[in-house]
């Protein structure tokens, strides 16, 4: 049986081939979107792991281990917006720990760089970034010891009793193995578990225009199937052959679209591996699928295949007559609105109570939500399509619209069907512009905050702790020829307030609640109007307070003043100007013409100045805003990835299910055409047929996709929603356009199945 | 003393509209019979009651001492795979196969081994004059050949009975009337009954004895008579 039935699957001719081939590249592009996915979950978690090493000073270190700790400081650093991680290492004895995939370390005098560190120390301006290192490059960074190919990493040699004094150094008995993912102490890594969550909507929301497609597929030529299937069942096939002959054709399609998934994903795997939806990109062998993932996939989908055409059988009888429907289909009707607004409840419930701790529960609510909202449009569809369709055969008097109205009206299913792939892609693109879009806006604006794009400043005080390493009071800490950097436009240190007190470990009440506290720091009023983009003093003031180290400040709060300012203005310090210079400075802030040279430089010369403080790192809004630009990147490149797959996939959807509808529908439009229907009007019909169940659902796809990215941007990150820009309009009208393309592109298929021997022959 | 097939009072209803209402026949071993009358009076849905396809609402419908309305689906079908054959107007031909596969198919669906079931459908192509059109595909074929192999696909698997509904209501006469020479002769060679659905008085008369139905009755049995 199982032969004939594959003689049969394959035997059809072309029409058959055809059918199964486009079911295959359904069945195969949905393949691939799994097993990208889930290697790309795999591939987070990989490259997590591989950022353990770079912990192992920053976890509390066991007695246990070797002998002969390595001593280790870990810091951050920047170049042109781009973190360099630096180790200072020094070696205590023949068994010190080593990174990853390295031999030995570098010894007094030299550093080891990463590919693409080496590639920047070798191509820039010793000054802008080899002097901060001391000695020279002797090494290569291996890849084991690399979160991606691109990091840039630097292990740099000491003596051990220059770096065993040194602050923020500690002893390393053994390296940090353990996934920062699963190390409470671990700062450097990724929040794996967002990314997860990231990835698994993603997933979702291009899988199921994928599961659409192959579902239109699959009713391809679904008369004629059941035609053979009758003729069969009258000469004696009992209707268990019948279902395991419907079992082969589609686990042959699917079989086949397995490995066609499996190859695809093995070609593409390299371009999957360059987008960085972690901020950087991935090592190609990190995406990598385990067995239980393989087996599931390869086995999974034929099996789930065979389910879904037994299923299928079910819903229809096939007597040797011919195929009957087990129930009448009857209309739809408004309840089809409760999964739509169930989804969307889900989602404001999580809103109004918050997410629930860790990441595979707030997993489970988003997911749970976002498919509900998309199982919601394809159910809710058909209803609206009928009430869409019945109110426009009521108002027209236009024969084309008439037909199709009454058409979609009697069977809004199958109206909805062809474009319920757009409406779900239409959901996936404005959820993930309207994600997108508010994130970039939050996070690229920062607010209220003023920035200064080309400055930078090395802090010698953060967060609670009193200034540390700090230049001496009384000297002069703008370190020599600073100032005369080229593109170096200001420097100006910020003093100490002696009548700041430090917040101590009790929590403090909020600013808000505090209503004079001193500020944190001094600024010469001089050095203000040398600098007016720093801000200004107030008329006849020689010192003012400043409450922000960078001199960043805002414009809407003066955190220890009642006294309304003038935008920009700093309050006057009591602090006469004499003093000023005696007191211990908080920090250094440099600006510059925005040029990557000067920027560099200035940054060379603070490391160099006051070097090894890991707390010190001359960073600016640059920097800052290069961290988010990264991670904004990757979403970015994430959220294209989910619109530029959904949207082709559903208008292949539509091309495949127009097609298909002409062809099961060739008789009717035949007979119509004889009797004297012209053939422009059945064009109308076919194209009336689509696009009014897709206008009418695209704007309800369209708003749910923005409520849903409320909701989760409200709950998640506390956002709320922004406006698109444009280019989300110009999309959408673009995405319609080419419906309205793929449809007329079908069209001329519609003179040739209309013919009057299609009539004749049936 | 049942016939070979008999109805007993079967009616049956789709939906609101009865198609048979009471409807009785006998019909003997050997018999070729045409059941006749007008549009709509229920000819098909008494064939398709006699040949197990459907099951009547009421009534009984026996074949030799088996009562097939009663039997379930899968008995039904092999009933129709072992017993009997079909012929009907269009549409029982697989188009995935070919002509040979298609005279096949009932052996092969019963377990027959594909080559043993080939070589017996390829007896049956030279008997119809189908020579030459054992590997074209149902498309390839006209009206008559298409008619042809579905007769010898009811033929194939030596039924006791041949079902025919309008066996050459798509054909021209000429090719209407090779086909029932055919069924005839074949049928009498083997002493198959046939049972033949049919509106043309020209096809009835290949027919030994008529039913005659209105509104989904029968009125009167035709007494027999010799074949033109």
């Amino acid at each position: 049986m199982i032969r004939l039935a594959l003689r049969l699957t394959l035997a059809g001719g072309r029409e058959a081939i055809g059918r199964l081939a486009i079911i295959t590249v359904a069945v195969a592009l949905g393949v691939g979107m799994l097993l990208a996915a889930l290697a790309g979950i795999n591939g987070v978690n990989a490259k997590n792991s591989r950022y353990a090493w770079l912990n192992s000073s920053l976890v509390t270190t066991s007695a246990t281990g070797t002998a002969d700790p390595t001593l280790w400081r870990i810091s951050a650093d920047y170049f042109d917006g781009r973190l360099i991680g630096r180790v200072d290492v020094a070696g205590t004895g023949p068994t010190s720990p080593v990174p990853p995939g390295m031999t030995r370390l570098p010894g007094p005098g030299e550093y080891y760089a990463s590919p693409a560190l080496a590639e920047l120390l070798r191509t820039r301006p010793a000054n802008q970034l080899a002097d901060r290192y001391p000695g020279h490059l002797s090494g290569t960074v291996p890849a084991e010891s690399l979160p991606a190919p691109n990091s840039l990493i630097i292990v740099v040699g000491y003596p051990a009793d220059q770096l065993r004094d040194q602050p923020d150094v500690q002893p390393v008995r053994q390296l940090e193995t353990v996934s920062p993912s699963n190390c409470n102490q671990c700062v450097v890594g990724l929040r794996s578990d967002a990314i997860d969550l990231t990835l698994g909507v993603v997933a979702l929301a291009v899988l199921f225009p994928v599961l659409i497609f192959i579902g239109t597929a699959s009713r391809l030529a679904a008369a004629r199937r059941e035609q053979r299937f009758a003729a069969m069942r009258l000469v004696g096939a009992v209707p268990r052959q019948v279902s395991t002959i419907a079992t082969v054709d589609a686990m042959l399609s699917a079989v086949a679209g397995v490995a066609l998934g499996f190859a695809l994903f093995a070609v593409f795997r390299p371009l999957l591996a360059r987008i960085p939806f972690t901020g950087e990109p991935f090592f190609p062998a990190d995406l990598s699928l385990n067995v239980v993932g393989i087996v599931l996939v390869a086995l999974g989908i034929p099996l789930g295949a065979a389910v879904a055409a037994r299923l299928a059988l079910r819903r229809v009888q096939i007597t040797p007559l011919g195929v009957s429907r087990r129930v009448t289909p009857r209309p739809p009707r408004a309840y089809r609105l409760i999964p739509l607004l169930a989804g969307l409840a889900e989602l404001a419930n999580v809103r109004m109570t918050g997410p629930p701790p860790g990441s595979t529960r707030q997993l489970i609510v988003y997911l749970l939500g976002m498919t509900l909202v998309m199982v919601g449009l394809v159910v809710a569809g058909p209803w609206l399509t009928m009430v869409g369709a019945r109110l426009l055969a009521r108002r027209t008097r236009r024969p084309a619209t008439l037909i199709a109205g009454r058409r979609l009206a009697d069977n809004p299913k199958a109206g909805f069907r062809a474009v319920s792939g757009l409406v779900v892609a239409l959901f996936v693109t404005s959820v993930a512009v309207g994600i997108i879009t508010s994130i970039v806006d939050h996070r690229g604006n920062h607010g209220d905050e003023v920035s200064h794009p080309n400055a930078i400043s090395t802090v010698f005080l953060q967060g609670n702790e009193a200034p540390d390493a700090a230049p001496k009071a009384g000297t002069d800490p703008v370190p020599p020829g600073l100032s005369d950097v080229p593109g170096v436009t200001a420097v100006v240190v910020v003093r100490q307030n002696p009548a700041w007190t430090p917040p101590g470990p009790v929590p403090q009440p909020e600013p808000a609640q505090v209503p004079h506290p001193e500020p944190v720091g001094l600024v010469s009023c001089a050095a203000l109007a040398a600098h007016p983009e720093f801000g200004r003093c107030e008329p006849g003031a020689q010192v003012a307070g400043v409450d922000s180290v960078d001199l960043t400040y805002f414009t809407d709060r003066v955190a220890f003043t009642e006294r309304a300012l003038p935008s920009g203005t700093w309050p006057a310090s009591s602090v006469p100007l004499a003093q000023l210079e005696q007191l211990p400075t908080v920090s250094i802030v440099v600006d510059t013409d925005g040029s990557t040279g000067a920027i560099e430089a200035a940054r060379t010369k603070l490391e160099l100045a006051y070097p090894g403080q890991r707390r010190n790192l001359p960073m600016g809004d640059v920097d800052k805003a290069a961290d988010i630009t990264s991670a904004l990147v990757g979403w970015r490149q994430l959220a294209n990835v989910a619109i530029l797959t959904s949207l082709p996939i559903a208008g292949c959807g539509l091309a495949v299910s127009i097609v298909g509808g002409l062809s099961e529908r060739r008789r009717p439009f035949s007979l119509l055409r004889l009797t004297g229907v012209p053939l422009a009007t059945l064009r109308r019909v076919v194209l009336l047929e689509s696009l009014v169940p897709l206008l009418t659902v695209a704007v309800l796809a369209s708003v749910a996709g923005f409520v849903a990215a409320h909701l989760f941007l409200e709950a998640q990150m506390r956002y709320a929603v922004r406006p698109p820009g444009v280019g989300y309009y110009v999309l959408v009208l673009g995405g319609l356009v080419a419906s309205v393309g793929i449809i007329w592109s079908t069209l001329p298929l519609l003179d040739r199945v209309s013919g009057p021997e299609v009539a004749r022959n049936g | 003393m049942s016939g070979l097939i008999e109805a007993r009072e079967i009616a049956l209803s789709f939906g609101e509209t009865p198609a048979l209402r009471g409807a009785s026949a006998r019909i003997e071993a050997g018999e070729i019979v045409a059941v006749t009358g007008p549009s709509g009076s229920g000819k098909s849905t008494l064939l398709h009651c006699l040949a197990g396809i459907l099951a009547p609402d009421s009534g009984e419908v026996w074949f030799g001492d088996t009562r097939v309305d009663t039997l379930r689906e899968a008995a039904r079908s092999a009933l129709r795979r072992d017993r009997f054959g079909f012929v009907f107007q269009f549409g029982q031909l697989v188009p995935e196969l070919t002509a040979e596969e298609n005279v096949a198919l009932p052996l092969l669906l019963g377990g027959t081994r594909r080559e043993a079931a080939l070589r017996h459908a390829r007896v049956l192509f030279d008997r119809l004059d189908l020579g030459g059109l054992e590997r074209r595909r149902s498309g390839e074929l006209s009206g008559g050949q298409a008619q042809r192999v579905a007769l010898a696909r009811g033929l194939v698997g030596e039924p006791a009975v041949i079902f025919a509904d309008e066996p050459t209501g798509a054909l021209d006469s000429l090719a209407g009337e090779q086909v029932m020479d055919l069924l005839v002769e074949a049928a009498r060679e083997r002493g198959t009954t046939v049972v033949l659905v049919t509106h043309e008085p020209r096809v009835a008369a290949f027919a030994g004895r008529e039913i005659i139905l209105r509104d989904g009755k029968v009125t009167s049995p035709v007494p027999d008579r010799v074949p033109s």
